[in-house]
Order: C-alpha cells, then structure tokens, then sequence
C-alpha cells in the first residue's frame, strides 16, 4: 500500500514542516494539522500483486526501494511517499521525535560545526563541500528498564594520627550490603544495521519531551526505515549501555569510605516496556580531497558526530603552542616568586 | 736608532702593565679574599679561586672570604671566624660578605653571611651549600669544596630571599615536563572528542521516582593499628651546628656549620 497527502487546496503533494510541525504543500503554502487531516485527501492505494513493487499514484513510475524503507520520494516526480504496509502491524512506530532542524538550518548548524573543528585542514573548515543531505527517521527501540541489584563489598575508614613521635594509622574494616531497585526511561538503541552504533549513541541524548505518539504524515518528505533488529536482539546492547550507570549508581549509594571492594555484585535488569520509535537524524554525505566522509546530525538538536579528517600540521602546531605558552607561563611564575628565570 | 726604538717599546708596555694592575686594584677595593692560613691549597689553586671569587664578588657587591686554619685549641669556630670578620671589615672598609671557614685540626667547617648576605644568603641556604660541599671536603679536595661554594652560593643569592632555590617548582625540567605532559594531554582530548562526545551520563535516562535503596547495612567488622616512628629529618654527614649569630664586634650574620 502507498500512502501520498494530497493538498486540500490544490491536490499537490503535501510534505512535513519541521518548523511548524505542520503537513505543508509546497504549491500552495496550505498548512494542516497532522491530528486533523481530512481522510479523503490520504490516497492509499493498494497495488494488486502488492509483494514488492510499489507504484506513484501521480505519475505511475515504479518506486524504487531497499526492502528497509518506509519513507521516500518518488525517483521521478519527487512526490513524497509512504509504503504504508511497512508501517503497520508489527512493524508500526509507537512514538516518533519529529524534525525540528530544517534542511536549511542543518546545513547552517553543519558549516557552524566545520568551522570550529580546531584540527581540521583549512579546506575543511569552509563547509561548502556538502553534496548530500538526507532527512532520515533511524529506528531505535526504547526500553523502560526494571532491575535489582544486590552487591556486597569490604569497605575501610584509615585515619591517621601523632602521639609523641610514633605515628599511629587506625583501619576500621566494615561489611557493606546493598540492595537496591533500579529504573531506567527510554534507554535507545538504534535498530537499523546500516547506522553504526558507536556514532548513533554519540547523536544522543534527544530531548524526550518531544516524543509523540507516531503519525504517519511525520515522514511525509523524509526517508525512513523500518527495523532490522528486533527488540529481544538489541536487549543485551542496552544492557552493556547501562552496566556503567548502574556501577555508578552503586557506587554513589556507598560513600564515607577510604576504600571500597566489592565481594559480590549481582545486577538483574530486565526490560519493562519497548517502544518502536522513529529519530530524526539528517545524514551529511561531505567531499573532501577526493574522499567522502560520512556526518550525522541529530535532527532535533543538531549536535554533529563522525569523524573528520584531521590535519597534522594543526595537531603539531596545537600541541608546541600550548606547550610553549604553558611553558612561558610557568617561569614567568617561577620568575615572580623565585626572582629567576633559569 | 733600531735599539732606540725598541728600548721605547718595552718602556711602553711596562707602562701599560702598570697600568692595567693599577686599574684592577682600583676597581676592586679587596685585594685579598683567600686566607689559607692552614695550606690546604698551593700557588695555582689560591689564584684561581681568588679569580673567581673576584668575580662573583664584584657581581653582588658582596665579598666570598676563605678563611682555613690549623689549631687544636679553638673549640668555637663561629667565634673565631666572627673575631676575624671583624678585623677584616674594618680593615677593608666592607660589611657585606660570604666567609667559608674551616679548622682542619677540628674538622669543623662554617659559613656565614654578613651584611646583605644575611638575608640573601640566609640559614636555610647556608645548609643547602653545606650539602653539596660537604663530600668534597670529607674527600679532601678543598679546591673544588671553595670553587662550589662560590658558585652555589652566588647563584642562590640571586632568588629572591626566604625563596628556597632548590625547589623543585622552580627547576626547568620541571616546568618542561608539565607544558608537554598538558600539551599532549590537551591536543590528544581533542583529538578523541574531534568525531563528536558522547554526553550522556548515569543520569540521563535514570528514573528517580523508582530507583532506590531498599536496604542497607554497614556492619563494622574489625580494626587494625599500625604504628610507625615519625622518621626523623637525616643531614647530609657530620653533625650540624650554628645558625646565625653576632660577632664580637657586634656584626650579626647568618650562618651554619657542619663537622667533616
């Protein structure tokens, strides 16, 4: 089934606005309210042997797709299209985060970013060299997180003290125990196998107030992608993603000692609720001395991830800098409390 | 008239050697510095060590006096070495002073300051060149003990009093250490952070309405008690004496002695 929003005014094809948060036709300006769309102006059309070719209901090309996506524009006409059928049943979001970051002002935040890369060679830093930006909805799961800890550790208070000319160091050694219950909100973990994981945990943290209930006209004019992973295969990777929170956790509800050793330290954690959401991330296909390098940005707060090229010029001319000048810096101290330089 | 000539020439340059000596003992008021009284050096090294003395001399308008003897019978060399001082001063019109004395019968050694060399050479920094002489003269080789002890302490009277100038904050290497150690330090963190930071914390997604200790317990167990004697401060061989003083003539100095 393919999904088009056609304008109420003047039956173009209407596309999501990241500012107003509004389906908005580029033909006529209408805007309409996502809760309020008019039903009859949803064309769905079912395709009879619907298994794996999809048609554009305005021009009738096929629709070229990866068996992924839930969400793109006609290769022909440009209208934007949904493949509903990859949307629905299993494989509906719950929740989406909309795009808040135009297409104009990712380009705006990407430059502002290449800009301040302190170690980047000078062509880089200009940012003109974007050849692709794509609006993107990754799939990540988010999982509310239950668990029990129970941990047991040897614990000691040192203190130390002169009588006469001896000097004497008390040890008081203590068994400690913990138990303790733990929660975790909307733990994400991407589930798309293209994206790699390392770059979509640094685009966190998102801004969750934001989180609405999933509506399809939200991918109206992006791309977008169903999951690969389900959520019981994501689980132990969201369980290795809050081991360290939950070690710090611990620790901080063991305080006025010297030392602490753990004996014993069992942590079950178990997975209470999953959401199938959608995140916004705009991906930066940039060209650089015949190498493209790949950027994210996340789409609802712009921080940008991926790695840029580094220039080594920079790096050294960083490093005698701030050694010299620290270097500097200290003998004129030396100088002032001292009275001499060498 | 060729022999005339050279007779001229000769008369020419001793004229011009008197000179020159006449001007040196203008310019420097002391002519003499090294009182080795004990013979503890010969001709060569007296001479070279008046030289350097000479020039750190004239360097802090304060004189680096030697003063070595030879006599069983005196117990107190800081009152012998202040006896001296105060006839010398007289003598030779000039109160600021470094004076290394030493009675080889004794094996005592002394070193004071007088004058301006009270402060810039204070206690603390009497002991800190008492320290590195000191194997030189249980060594026996005194040259190079008064060498040192014009060098060394002519270099600490160039830190500003009460500053100790062997501090490690105030050594190069030091300084050296820590601008490179914070360079790497500084560039490689923005290397690691050039592809983006994670920033998220343990906070993040934590629930505080439902996480919480549900019990606890803090059992004191046993208790040990180590003991250890306060470890006492070590000097350099030989034991110390002296700090500071007044002469005789009523000169006060700073000061410190050591046996070798």
């Amino acid at each position: 089934m393919v999904i088009q929003y056609k304008c109420p005014n003047c039956g173009a094809d209407m596309s999501f606005d990241s500012e107003s948060g509004h389906l908005s036709c580029p033909s006529c300006g209408r805007q309409d309210d996502i809760e309020t769309f008019p039903e009859d102006n949803i064309l769905r059309k079912f395709d009879p042997g619907e298994a794996k070719e999809y048609h554009c209901e305005n021009c009738g090309a096929i629709i070229l797709t990866e068996a992924e996506t839930t969400a793109t524009h006609c290769s022909f006409c440009g209208a934007a299209v949904l493949l509903a059928d990859r949307l629905t049943g299993d494989l509906a979001p719950a929740k989406v985060i909309p795009f808040t970051i135009s297409k104009e002002e990712a380009v705006a935040a990407f430059r502002k970013w290449t800009k301040n890369g302190r170690l980047t060679p000078r062509g880089f830093t200009s940012g003109d060299r974007i050849k692709k930006m794509t609006g993107m909805y990754v799939p990540f799961w988010l999982y509310d997180i239950d668990g029990k800890a129970d941990v047991a550790a040897l614990a000691t208070r040192v203190r130390s003290y002169t009588r006469g000319d001896t000097i004497y160091t008390e040890t008081d050694f203590y068994d400690v125990r913990r138990e303790m219950d733990l929660s975790y909100l909307k733990v994400p973990a991407d589930a798309s196998e293209k994206m790699d994981d390392e770059l979509m945990d640094k685009l966190e943290p998102y801004n969750y107030q934001e989180l609405k209930d999933f509506r399809m006209p939200y991918l109206s004019g992006y791309l977008a992608e169903k999951y690969d992973y389900d959520d019981e295969a994501l689980f132990s990777r969201v369980e290795s993603k809050i081991v360290p929170y939950i070690d710090s956790y611990i620790g901080s509800t063991i305080s006025g000692y010297s030392t602490v050793s753990y004996t014993n330290k069992q942590i079950q954690a178990n997975k209470k609720n999953v959401y199938y959401t959608l995140f916004p991330v705009w991906m930066v296909y940039y060209d650089f001395e015949n190498k493209e390098h790949t950027f994210a940005m996340n789409g609802q707060t712009g921080k940008v991830v991926g790695k840029p090229p580094i220039s080594l010029f920079k790096v050294a001319a960083w490093f005698t800098g701030i050694a010299a000048s620290a270097f500097a810096v200290m003998k004129v101290i030396s100088f002032a409390v001292g009275g001499v330089f060498w | 008239m060729r022999e005339l000539q050279v007779k001229w020439l000769l008369a020419l340059c001793v004229l011009f050697i008197f000179i020159g000596v006449d001007g040196v003992t203008v310019s420097a008021a002391v002519d003499q510095r090294v009182y080795d009284n004990a013979n503890l050096l010969n001709e060569s090294e007296i001479a070279e060590l008046e030289v350097v003395a000479a020039e750190h001399s004239e360097k802090h308008g304060t004189d680096f006096l030697f003063l070595t003897i030879s006599d069983e019978e005196v117990f107190d060399i800081q009152d012998y070495m202040g006896d001296f001082f105060d006839a010398w001063a007289v003598e030779n019109g000039q109160e600021n002073a470094v004076l290394l004395s030493m009675n080889i019968a004794t094996r005592d050694v002394y070193l004071a300051g007088f004058g301006t060399a009270e402060t810039t050479l204070d206690n603390q920094r009497v002991d800190l060149v008492l320290d590195r002489i000191l194997p030189e003269m249980q060594r026996g080789d005194y040259a190079d003990a008064f060498h040192e002890t014009v060098t060394t302490s002519s270099r600490y009277m160039e830190f500003r009093p009460g500053v100790n100038p062997e501090s490690i904050f105030l050594k190069t290497w030091l300084h050296l250490a820590i601008a490179l150690l914070l360079a790497g330090g500084v560039v490689g963190f923005m290397l690691y952070n050039s592809g983006g930071r994670v920033t998220t914390t343990p906070t993040t997604y934590f629930d505080d309405n439902n996480t919480r200790v549900t019990s606890k317990l803090d059992q004191f167990r046993n208790k040990t008690i180590s003991r250890r004697k306060v470890p006492k401060k070590s000097s350099g061989g030989g034991g110390g004496f002296g700090g500071g003083g007044v002469t005789g003539g009523g000169r006060s100095f700073s000061g410190g002695g050591r046996k070798f």
